[in-house]
């Protein structure tokens, strides 16, 4: 044996040392955990639903931004179940041979809007969506479709949609005949043109059908269609294929939706966007594709093909479909006629039909998911996806902040950080319809607020006191152009004139009076390339002119917090400009960038004025729209003159968002398409943090100057918050090749709101609340797994205060002590005194933490304030906490009588059966001390609708916490019940006294006579110690 | 010369060249030579563990029995109540009513799922062909900031509301030391359903020439949770007959009355 304790600990005693440089993320962040308030009362984009082919109970749920969710209850609660990978989902495919277990996932949003996230390949898990594993295609940028062979789990197709932004090669049909470890392309067009959607016959898996897509984004304009888009059927597993177009319109077509009914595989739906806008809409065929005959062209079945281009029939009336679109259309007479679905968040994606009730379905959604209990006609929503899709978050400086934020699709919103009982949907407020973007608190008078929709269409200033808005678009003036707004329009405060708020068009607007009047202190800082400005023709076959594709506008604009007169501005074609006078004169450091490594016309997504002086800024750039998935940010401190990349082999993804910290000037947050990198090393080299933050896209970020809190607007999992980040702030080499070293935390402030909690459902997503206590921080070099680890609070002189348990992970661990010392030893009774369970709180002031890990010790102060916003005096506070330890001492001298009373009832018991001679002066005894007992305990009855009177115990627990759980002084009332059971305990006191030196005196004595030992009790020390 | 041994031990476990379930006898083979041996555990009939955990300010003293055979008891202290929760005879499973302090027995479904797991003591990957279960080698992962083989283990499938469902739990042997530092499972019914659940371990101490976790953390992925700490670990503890058998709730009774 010893010689394996030896062997342990020379395996255990690895050397501790690691630089700054060396540490990954995930042995560094250690309990350093997000976490995520949604909301989810607004939801997000749905993109592709499914459910399991024989248990309808299992539902999966594929995302625009907000992974994959699983649902084995029938779609009651989800669970996410691809945190850590790609977030943006074309597919979701459940094997038909293996449905418990194997899954198939295809990513890449195929509903390519322009704010589309991109996907990077095909996933597969054999444990129902536990664990997966990437299985190729990384190139495929988005996958529509993936179908399995019903009886044959190797043979897989793919239907792989290809590069939105640009040419790429891996595109059309791919076949796997190994489950998934190779795929050839066994169906490809040209570079322009994906497989945007596989059908297989169910009757026939030889059987499918592949439709085609010309299509194309740039950042100023789409096109849907060409000569290339067309439908193809092969007949024997994908050997060959051949165009099946009978009965289409000839010339270019768009976008083809096709469906085989699952009840009779001859008949065939198919969605086509032709080049004859009379020709396109509904088409069907009763003879597999051979002939199609066009049934409707309703506005419903033809509108905007690129977002709303599935069909989905009834699993066994093949006459009934149902066509996805801006309100979703359903057919009850095989295609000819249709009306719209029930009333609920428009832009409808997918519809999955219940296998055993297809009355029943789950319906996708730019506004989340939701169910139909009657075919479609009513709808409710399902309240527990929290999918919002954040374009960007804002914070105030109120007690718990607010965060604001627009939405894709979903309008603009405030809503608070923490909450009783948590953050919940009744928590958020609206401020702004449409689709919402930026949301600005005015930065002293946070009812004061401002929001956007698309393209600046409307800009609203509201107050939120008043409940009233004013519009304050900044229009055109006499001898001005056209005022061009991005979509997702730039607009800011000042960190420096609370009344000042900027807009950019391709001119930097400025308000020094919150928008009322606007000033141009900018010539166009854009490119303003004419090719770029053509979007009334956007769109390709169907013309698409919504303002998404604006372009040549500013994007970001930042003033320095250092000088208000210094601004920079960053332009979606790819310019940084800055000023130094306040706008006066400009000066492009567009060519500097690029001399530093960043491609020519690079949206600048944003940039970053830094607080340590105003030479120095960062600007990331996002080329996505160029077909470029490279990561870009650059710093400089000469005022843009010259730039350095902070871009390490480790991040993965472009990047939107970035955060200094505001004490650390190494320490940075980059937020790219798969995640949030983190930066202790000034960006020498970048960690991935993963602590329950999803990969998913980070749009925004902003810190709290307050709280140090990192606050994240994803697109796809709402907002995301790391509290507190201080403890990366303060990490340095010396401190990760110590064994433990305590993070030092500004003074704690106990938290005195009510705990009645909030009104959610058990349905409805509540969001986390940060810890509530003190939250006690320390790194470890090395993880603790042998041997005793203990931790606890003591006053200053080393008394114990309260118990804790020490986190043993790598890195940094975190402890929350919720302020309370123990609660008091009770008496034992038939019944639990409810108030018993209560530890009475702190005072404010100085504590130690202190940790024994093995034969070490180690030990911290903290320090622990009352609220600032309080009602209650020092004096109050000091006469509650005097009653509430006068009564805790009280809880424990009754605890230790009816101890004494019950090791001698026992005794007595015992004694009797032992030597039946003294019967007689045990029974006297045992009869003397029930009596008592009685009286201070309860000692019958249940603890529910059972329960006896109250006793003596019970009187006092009552009052005790009672007392100890208001912040304030005793009321009059309360103290005269202490007087009350002050009295009560000292008269049980008396009759005790009088026992011991009476009936209980004879009984020892007797005791003695036989030679028997009296009852040996504990010490009142001895029983009450914790 | 244990370093070496430990790198090398690494190599195979990352390199493809080696077989997973040669990795799996490596990993196994050294846990259970590191923790004290296979005989030894093997010789063990049963544990008391005396235990404490925290809650809120209150810490609730624990103790716990734990048999070969599959018999079981929880017992938990609180203002002079004993109340008793998963107790397991064998046969029949039950637990100490909160409203009433009476016994009660566990569903049908439960109680089958309790018969079930047997054979999971003391340690589900030490006998497991006999008992059905199986192991695969999954991985390099890490886990509370280590490095760890995952392994994972297939034990025999549990009922959820009358349907088979697989009971699956991910381990995570810390690569340096082969002890589990986490277990994972997945929660199998109720809201929480599809969710992980997280096991702790750290502590680990010497009872008799066998290591056992001392500390045992039981949480959801997001960490927070509740640890149950050991004070004493007795091996082999000496029982009544009859110590885990659903008591005769009236005979109490009576003799309470005649008191």
């Amino acid at each position: 044996m010893k010689r394996i304790t030896l062997a342990f600990l020379m395996l255990s005693s690895f050397s501790f040392g690691q630089s700054l440089e060396e540490l990954k993320g995930d042995e560094l962040f250690g309990g350093l955990s997000a976490r995520h308030i949604g909301p989810a009362l607004m939801s997000g984009r749905v993109s592709d639903v499914t459910g399991h082919p024989t248990d309808n109970k299992v539902i999966y749920v594929g995302t625009a931004g907000g992974g994959v969710w699983k649902s084995s209850d029938g779609g009651v609660h989800f669970n996410s179940i691809f945190d850590d990978y790609c977030q943006s989902i074309g597919t979701v495919t459940i094997d038909p041979n293996d449905p418990d277990k194997t899954i198939w996932v295809g990513t890449g949003e195929v509903w390519t809007r322009n704010s589309t996230s991109v996907g990077n390949g095909i996933y597969k898990s054999t444990d129902g969506g536990q664990n997966w594993k990437h299985m190729g295609l990384a190139n495929s940028d988005r996958i529509s479709s993936i179908q399995v062979h019903p009886e044959n789990s190797s043979v897989i197709y793919a239907g792989v949609q290809g590069a939105l932004w640009g040419d790429s090669e891996e595109r059309g049909v791919y076949k796997s005949t190994d489950g998934g470890v190779t795929w050839e392309n066994i169906l490809y067009v040209n570079k322009g043109t994906g497989c945007s959607e596989l059908v297989m016959d169910p009757s026939n898996p030889n059987v499918l059908y592949a439709s085609f897509w010309e299509h194309r984004r740039t950042a100023w304009s789409f096109s849907s269609g060409g000569e290339n888009s067309a439908l193809y059927k092969s007949t024997d597993g994908g050997k060959t294929w051949n165009k099946i177009h009978r009965g289409f319109p000839s010339g270019k077509l768009g976008r083809i939706a096709v469906a085989v009914a699952p009840s009779n595989s001859s008949i065939l739906y198919a969605v086509v966007e032709a080049e004859d806008a009379s020709k396109s809409g509904m088409y069907r065929s009763e003879d597999g594709g051979a002939n199609w005959k066009h049934l409707n062209a309703d506005f419903g079945l033809v509108v905007r093909p690129f977002y709303f281009s599935r069909i989905v029939v009834h699993p066994t009336n093949p006459d009934f479909v149902v066509k996805a679109g801006l309100f979703g259309s359903v057919s009850r007479d095989g295609g000819n006629t249709f009306k719209s679905l029930g009333a609920m968040h428009p832009d409808i994606h997918d519809i999955w039909f219940d296998i055993k009730d297809p009355d029943k379905m789950f319906v996708g959604t730019d506004g989340g998911l939701y169910r139909s209990l009657n075919s479609g006609e009513t709808m409710e929503i399902i309240e527990n996806l929290p999918l919002s899709q954040f374009y960007h978050v804002a914070v105030d400086n109120q007690t718990p902040y607010n965060i604001y934020g627009g939405l894709q699709d979903n309008g603009s919103w405030y809503g608070p950080s923490s909450s009783p009982g948590g953050v919940e949907a009744r928590d958020w407020e609206v401020i702004g319809v449409g689709d919402g973007f930026r949301v600005y608190p005015h930065p002293t008078q946070p009812h004061i607020m401002y929001s956007e929709m698309q393209g600046a269409e409307t800009v609203w200033r509201y107050d939120a006191k008043a409940r009233q808005t004013k519009t304050i678009t900044p229009s055109p003036v006499e001898g001005d152009p056209k005022l061009r707004f991005n979509w997702n329009a730039a607009m800011t405060t000042s960190p420096n004139v609370p009344d000042r708020l900027y807009m950019g068009s391709q001119f930097v607007h400025v308000s020094d009076d919150r928008g009322d009047t606007w000033k141009k202190i900018s010539p166009d800082l854009t490119t303003n390339d004419p090719e770029k400005q053509n979007q009334a023709n956007s769109g390709g076959l169907s013309t698409d002119n919504s303002g998404a594709e604006n372009h040549c506008t500013i994007f970001t604009i930042a003033e320095s917090p250092k000088n208000q007169n210094v601004i920079w501005v960053g332009t979606d074609d790819g310019n940084v400009q800055i000023t130094k006078d306040g706008g006066k004169t400009w000066e492009n450091r567009t060519a500097a960038l690029i001399e530093a490594g960043l491609p020519a016309n690079t949206w600048c997504y944003h940039i970053e004025a830094s607080v340590f002086g105003e030479r120095i800024a960062y600007a990331v750039f996002d080329g996505h729209t160029k077909n470029d998935g490279g990561t870009y940010a650059y710093k400089t401190e000469d005022y843009g003159k010259t730039w350095k990349s902070i871009v390490t082999e480790e991040i993965v993804g472009f990047a939107r968002s970035f955060q200094e910290d505001y004490e650390n000037p190494n320490l940075l947050f980059l937020g790219t398409e798969f995640g949030l990198y983190v930066s202790i090393t000034g960006g020498k080299n970048w960690m991935k943090f993963e602590n329950n933050m999803p990969a998913t896209a980070v749009h925004y970020m902003e810190m709290h100057p307050e709280t140090n809190d990192l606050v994240m607007g994803t697109h796809g999992r709402g907002i995301i918050i790391i509290d507190d980040i201080t403890p990366l702030r303060q990490l340095t080499t010396e401190m990760v090749a110590s064994k433990l070293a305590f993070i030092d935390m500004k003074p704690f402030e106990m938290n005195e709101e009510s705990t009645f909690g909030g009104t959610s459902t058990e349905t409805q997503f509540v969001g986390a609340n940060p810890s509530q206590g003190a939250r006690i921080a320390y790194y470890l070099s090395k993880r603790h797994t042998f041997g005793k680890m203990t931790m606890s609070v003591q006053d200053m002189d080393g008394n114990f205060v309260a118990p804790l348990t020490p986190g043993k992970k790598k890195g940094l661990n975190f402890v929350t002590w919720n302020f309370n010392t123990t609660a008091p030893k009770m008496a034992a009774g038939r019944t639990f005194a409810a108030g018993g369970f209560f530890a009475p709180r702190v005072k404010a002031g100085k504590y130690k933490i202190v940790i024994v890990k093995g034969k070490d010790t180690y030990e911290t102060v903290i320090e622990v304030t009352y609220p600032k916003n309080t009602v209650f005096t020092l004096q109050e506070r000091e006469a509650q906490h005097k009653t509430t330890r006068e009564l805790y001492s009280m809880n424990e001298e009754l605890a230790y009588m009816v101890y004494e009373i019950d090791e001698y009832i026992e005794h007595a018991n015992s004694t009797k059966k032992s030597n039946p001679k003294l019967s007689k002066s045990a029974d006297k005894l045992i009869n003397e001390l029930n009596e008592l007992k009685k009286t201070l305990v309860i000692t019958t009855g249940d603890n529910y609708v059972g329960r006896a009177e109250n006793q003596l115990r019970e009187d006092l627990a009552e009052i005790y916490s009672t007392i100890g759980g208001n912040y304030g002084a005793p009321t009059k009332s309360q103290l005269a019940t202490v007087e009350l059971m002050k009295n009560r305990l000292n008269e049980a006191k008396e009759k005790m006294d009088s026992i011991r030196s009476g009936t209980m005196k004879k009984y020892d004595t007797s005791l003695t006579k036989a030679e028997l030992s009296s009852p040996k009790l504990k010490t009142f020390e001895e029983y009450v110690e914790k | 010369m244990k370093k070496v041994l430990f790198a090398t031990l690494l190599l195979f476990a990352t390199g493809s060249s080696f077989a997973q379930t040669d990795t799996l006898e490596m990993i196994l083979d050294t846990y259970f030579e590191n923790i004290g041996g296979r005989e030894a555990l093997s010789a063990v009939e049963g544990y008391k563990m005396t235990a404490e955990m925290d809650f809120q300010g209150m810490t609730i003293p624990i103790d716990q029995y734990t048999m070969k055979d599959g018999r079981s008891m929880t017992s938990v202290s609180v203002m002079g109540m004993d109340m008793k929760q998963d107790v397991f005879d064998g046969e029949t499973l039950w637990g100490t009513s909160q409203m009433t302090m009476q016994p009660e027995k566990a569903d049908a479904e439960t109680t089958e799922n309790k018969k079930r797991s047997i054979g999971d003591f003391p340690d589900p990957f030490l006998n497991m062909e006999e008992n059905g279960f199986s192991a695969e080698y999954v991985g390099i992962e890490t886990a509370d900031g280590t490095e760890c083989f995952k392994v994972k283990l297939t034990m025999k499938p549990q009922l959820v509301d009358g349907e088979e469902k697989d009971n699956i739990m991910y381990y995570y042997f810390d690569t340096e030391n082969f002890v589990p530092l986490v277990a994972k499972q997945e929660v199998m019914e109720g809201p929480a359903a599809g969710q992980m659940m997280l096991t702790t371990y750290s502590d680990y101490q010497e009872v008799d020439g066998i290591y056992f976790p001392f500390s045992l953390k039981f949480s959801g992925e997001s960490g927070e949770g509740q640890t149950l700490v050991i004070k004493e670990i007795e091996l082999n503890p000496e029982l009544e007959e009859g110590f885990f058998a659903f008591p005769d709730v009236e005979e109490e009774e009576e003799e309470e009355g005649e008191e």
